[in-house]
């Protein structure tokens, strides 16, 4: 099944596109990819300016620095940050065409853009400055959330981890497996500054224990390295989440309102690592990102590709042609992984966050059939999951969520309480059966997309899930029972550790400590809890659900 | 889905079933059982089977042996071993290290209790000063026992009568209009023209008839009634719930009405039409049959009936009229008094002390009550209880009984409390004859509209519910919907205080609960309808002598101890009748049940909205 094979070298032609891309099924494992070569030359036709969007990370938009007809070439800085956000770059070599609140235009000097081993202009900052070539670079977080690295890793973790996300959940996507392959001895660099940059003393790559091959090369670049490990996760969604990444590596299950240093850790993602390389050691600014493009594209019969440089600001459909164009009739086109993706459009241009660019088939007609919506923290939120009822052509009677899905900051945005580990849907789908529903659609993660089967189908309710249309157009099994075990079981590399069954005494296992047991050894934690109150003649109560070195006392 | 540690300590013996899969080598804590609430539905959905399944405590901290899926009973061959419940307790508080069993210390402390638990935990050090226990402990013994002794005065074993009211009854053969408004032996005279006075009291009111009703007349159309009040005033100075009241037996008065453009002055369903076919006819809150109703019919200025100045302004307007009849009454030769009622309040030390919380409607417009008049029923003197924020207000049961609420309340006619009701309130009969409980008030409290403010209210219930010591509560409401989620509330403020209560209400099919707690274990529906339905006939779901019956008994039987069923999945209307009878052989005192719509003649609208529910 595995096929991991390099399309051989990029053809300067101008009518035929070259690509260079790394086609994989995301589920592969063999060792095939051995003679990848380390040119990621891409080369893609512009069909029109390119956008670079103003925000494409969290906080707020950049201020542009260059004015309309200015000249730019690739690294030339074109927008700063005001407040909490990141450096933006030009990706080509061009001019200025058109600039608004949202975006800058910049028109490309050749229609064709190829990235790789084209010069980019450096950044400034002095090499020794680690911190301050990551923040002028523009590195954002690469995994989806774009929060800007300079600022994560501007902390001190007084010896903590430096947790590497390489767990690629999402189904389908590729390019983060892909780079451990062929820039395995970068990513290793990219970590070692990080943990430098914050003071780490631990470095863990959260890896899946599928990816034997991936491991293997990360193995080999770890040779001689003693302060950073890897750790094999289960095959099941979602272990990339932050707090999921933190409880499987160190055991610490934080609560959804915590941040990963009340552990004393961060959780970066893997590709993001690699651009910290990049701008440490090259200089170089984030003009490119790795992309898996897959679904219905033509020649490719549904498999995946990899575009490792893809320019930041060219658009979804030039992308998609790079790579074969779509094939056909389709129902949409998803920016992001199959759970937490977003429809989007073929104009859209690509930003530093975007990952997956999948093409689907078109939607199944439901006639108006009534459904149910369980929302789940893990997977599309309720407007999502809206759309795709509504693509289905069915009619919304009632909505759910997960009893787990919290929303600390009252502002829209989910979380887990405890991602991955199903607190039980029956309820739910009781509800959704009881407002007269006769679907239900559900965006849960695999767990309880498992309870949900335990349920649903038994009170007549027809199951779907909001990634069924994505897996059905690459031929992938819709995720219904989990037959998979939570835990990694059987024999693990040497020096590694896993996520083990905490009952089993297999070895690699990590054990479990309460938040608060985590804390202690941090200095913010470690402060006495006062609490002072005069109590009358009345009852006093205190109850402690969990803790540990409690100490109450009674004083006049 | 998955429960809380408590609430599994809670439901030790129901069945342990998975709520989502787990795996061979699983220690079963509280996160992986299903919360047995549901297990009715999914039994009867056919998606789950008990046969066979340990229960949580027997379940809880042993280790699964397979894997197994959601919804699957854990049965003995599932686990490495079946706990011993009772030993598990023990064992739990010897080794504090096992997971979510809850170990827990009580220390008798300063007169109250100093209360520690611990879910889980380590290293746990409690300091608490020596030898205060104790003294406190015995001064409080000692404050008991004075409070005993001082209840003196009128006690007769150890009872004390705290005040009496008394009832003189008056009899009315006819109403007619007149010159003046009299009573002459047992007829009574309106002075013809009061209408026009009774109008021009109020800007809002444009109209007012008055018609006088009898028996052979029943056969009116009425616009939605209002209220329905008895005819009683004050002898001398004496204030509402001591004392003497005159009362006129025989006759009510009967406040309807409409706006201008005769929209009828109510909210959730309204009960115009022909009287004969729309009053439930001797309920408490109802005339009974043969009394002569004064019908006052006003028109209020449009769009005013959803405001509350307008409902205000008409019951202002009537009660000109049944002012001057009250002074009247006063004035009527004691000789014409055909019979006299003593109640006394009593409290009794020792008896389990009790009280009765009455919400009622505080939600404003029409939704409001009027506390306290000087008068039975009257106006002068009253505040209503949205301007008091109905906060509880605490009444002795013979203010209730003398009329110290005159309800403005519009809720669905079939369970809306009128003025009467109070008059006759069958709870606080009930209560206040029994001499196995220590009746020690009624605490009225509003419906606000705002949730948080409901909050609010009920937080104060439970407060007063403490300060008063009660050992025993029961809480009625009017209405559902909207007003059963204070309901709830109020017997969750009590209940957590360790008191035992009961809570009453319309409910049935159409007023199913819409929220709950764990505290609501102890139900008596008030419903009499056929089809469990507010079906609009006046009074007709209101709380009767054979719902008080029943409130008592199950209170008691909380007190004592005695377990109440849990509720069938759906409203039964044998569950009530096997309970009537239940009591009727253990008194040996028959419960006769109250008539319900189908002793009426079927309306028109009745034919076209109710038959078919």
């Amino acid at each position: 099944m595995a096929k991991k094979k390099v399309v051989s070298k990029a053809k300067k032609s101008t009518t035929k596109v070259a690509k260079k891309v790394t086609k994989a099924a995301s589920r592969s494992t063999k060792k095939t990819a051995t003679k990848a070569k380390k040119e990621t030359a891409v080369a893609i036709k512009s069909s029109s300016d390119i956008e670079l969007l103003l925000r494409q990370h969290v906080g707020k938009p950049c201020v542009p620095c260059v004015k309309k007809g200015d000249k730019v070439t690739v690294g030339t800085l074109i927008a700063r940050p005001q407040g909490l956000g990141a450096n933006i770059h030009s990706s080509v070599d061009g001019v200025v065409s058109k600039i608004t609140d949202a975006a800058i235009f910049i028109k490309p000097s050749k229609a064709l853009i190829t990235m790789g081993k084209k010069v980019v202009k450096p950044v400034s900052a002095k090499k020794e400055d680690l911190l301050g070539r990551v923040a002028e670079a523009g590195v954002v977080g690469m995994g989806g959330a774009g929060f800007p690295t300079g600022v994560k890793l501007n902390v001190d973790l007084h010896g903590g981890y430096v947790l590497v996300n390489a767990a690629e959940c999402e189904p389908i996507l590729a390019h983060n497996m892909a780079q451990l392959v062929l820039f395995a001895n970068e990513t290793v660099k990219g970590i070692q500054y990080a943990m430098k940059i914050t003071n780490a003393k631990q470095g863990i790559v959260a890896i899946k224990q599928k990816h034997s091959h991936e491991i293997e090369s990360l193995l080999k670049a770890l040779k001689g390295i003693d302060n950073i490990r890897i750790h094999l996760l289960p095959d099941i969604y979602p272990m990339g989440e932050e707090r999921a990444i933190i409880r499987e590596t160190l055991g610490i299950l934080l609560p959804v309102t915590a941040l990963p240093t009340e552990a004393n850790s961060i959780v970066i993602n893997v590709e993001t690592v690699l651009r910290v390389y990049e701008a440490i050691e090259l200089g170089r600014p984030v003009v490119s990102k790795k992309i898996t493009v897959s679904g219905k594209i033509k020649g490719t019969e549904n498999g995946v590709m990899v575009f490792h440089d893809v320019p930041i600001g060219v658009r979804v459909k030039d992308v998609i042609n790079a790579a074969g164009g779509i094939d056909g009739k389709y129902g949409e086109i998803i920016m992001g992984g199959p759970f937490m993706g977003k429809p989007c459009s073929l104009d859209d241009p690509v930003t530093k966050t975007t990952g997956g660019i999948i093409v689907t088939e078109p939607f199944k007609d439901y006639k108006g059939a009534k459904v149910g919506l369980l929302v789940c923290a893990c997977g599309a939120d309720e407007n999502r999951l809206k759309d795709i009822a509504k693509k289905y052509n069915m009619n919304v009677v009632d909505v759910e969520y997960c009893k787990q899905a919290k929303d600390p900051k009252g502002n829209g945005v989910y979380k887990c309480e405890n991602p991955g580990n199903c607190p039980g849907q029956a309820l739910k789908c009781m509800n959704i059966k009881k407002a007269g529903a006769t679907e239900i659609l559900i965006s849960n993660c695999s767990d309880c997309t498992n309870t949900v089967m335990g349920s649903a189908p038994g009170l007549g309710l027809n199951v779907h899930h909001s990634t069924d249309h994505i897996f059905e157009t690459v031929g992938m099994q819709v995720q219904r029972h989990l037959t998979k075990s939570k835990f990694v079981e059987g024999p693990i590399p040497e020096g590694c550790t896993a996520s083990r069954n905490p009952e089993s005494n297999e070895p690699g296992g990590i054990k479990q400590v309460s938040h608060s047991e985590a804390a202690k050894s941090s200095e913010d934690y470690s402060k006495p809890y006062v609490f002072k109150e005069d109590t009358p003649d009345g009852e006093l109560v205190i109850s402690i659900e969990s803790g540990s070195d409690i100490s109450v006392k009674y004083e006049d | 889905m998955s429960i809380s540690a408590e609430y599994a300590q809670e439901h030790l013996n129901d069945p342990a079933v998975l709520c989502c899969r787990r795996e061979a080598g699983t220690k079963l804590s509280h996160h992986d059982f299903e919360d047995p609430a549901i297990f009715d539905d999914l039994v009867s959905s056919g998606l789950l089977k008990l046969d066979g399944a340990l229960t949580i405590g027997q379940a809880m901290g042993s280790t699964l042996t397979k894997t197994m899926d959601s919804l699957n009973p854990i049965l003995k061959d599932c686990v490495d071993k079946v706990q011993d419940v009772a030993a598990s307790a023990v064992a739990s508080s010897a080794t504090p290290a096992t997971p979510a069993q809850a170990s827990s210390v009580t220390q008798s402390f300063s007169g109250g209790k100093l209360k520690i638990h611990i879910g889980e935990g380590k290293g746990i050090d409690l300091e608490i000063p020596m030898g205060l226990g104790g003294g406190a402990a015995s001064t409080g013994a000692t404050g008991t026992a004075a409070v005993g002794a001082s209840a003196t005065g009128s006690a007769v074993g150890g009872e004390k009568v705290v005040r009496t009211l008394t009832r003189k009854h008056f009899n009315i053969t006819e109403v007619k209009r007149g010159k003046e408004t009299k009573i002459d032996g047992t007829t009574l005279y309106i002075r013809e023209g009061i209408e026009k006075e009774a109008v021009d009291s109020q800007e809002l009111v444009h109209d007012l008839k008055v018609d006088i009703i009898t028996k052979d007349n029943y056969h009116i159309y009425s616009e939605t009634i209002m209220d329905t009040q008895p005819i009683a005033t004050k002898e001398g100075d004496a204030e509402l719930g001591t004392g003497v009241t005159r009362v006129l037996d025989n006759v009510v008065m009967m406040l309807t009405g409409t706006t201008d453009e005769g929209v009828q002055i109510g909210e959730f369903g309204s009960s115009e039409g022909y009287l004969d076919e729309n009053v439930m006819w001797n309920r408490p809150s109802c005339p009974d049959h043969g009394d002569i109703i004064i019908r006052g019919t006003v028109k209020i200025e449009n769009l005013k009936n959803m405001e509350r100045p307008g409902p205000l302004a008409a019951h202002k307007a009537f009660d000109v009229i049944t002012q001057e009849i009250r002074l009247a009454l006063k004035e009527l030769d004691e000789k014409y008094c055909v019979s006299k009622e003593e109640f006394k309040q009593v409290r009794r030390p020792g008896k389990k002390k009790v009280a009765l919380v009455k919400e009622i409607m505080g939600q404003g417009a029409m939704h409001d009550n009027l506390i306290l008049p000087v008068e039975p029923v009257g106006i002068l003197g009253a505040h209503p209880n949205v301007d008091l924020c109905n906060v509880p207000v605490v009444c002795s049961p013979l203010e209730v009984l003398d009329g110290c609420i005159h309800a403005l309340t519009c809720i669905g006619p079939a369970s809306k409390e009128q003025s009467r009701h109070y008059w006759r309130e069958p709870m606080v009969l009930e209560m206040l004859f029994d001499e196995e409980i220590d009746f020690a008030g009624v605490i009225f409290v509003g419906s606000p509209q705002i949730n948080s403010e409901k909050f609010y209210v009920s937080k104060r219930v439970g407060m007063t519910c403490e300060a008063m010591d009660v050992e025993g509560a029961i809480v009625t409401t009017e209405g559902f919907g909207n007003n059963h989620v204070d309901f709830v509330s109020h017997i969750e403020q009590i209940g957590m205080r360790g008191i035992k209560v009961v809570g009453m209400s319309f409910c049935a099919k159409q007023g199913a609960l819409v929220v709950g707690n764990k505290y609501v274990t102890a139900m008596v529906d008030n419903n009499k309808s056929e089809a469990g339905i507010e079906n609009e006939i006046l009074g007709n779901n209101t709380l009767c002598p054979e719902d008080a019956v029943r409130a008592i008994m199950m209170l008691k039987a909380e007190m004592t101890g005695e377990p109440i069923k849990k509720p069938e999945k759906e409203w039964n209307p044998n569950v009530k009748t096997q309970n009537i009878e239940l009591i009727s052989s253990v008194t040996g005192k028959p419960v006769e049940l109250v008539k319900n719509e189908k002793s009426l003649p079927m309306s028109d609208k009745y034919k076209k909205k109710y038959a078919n529910a």
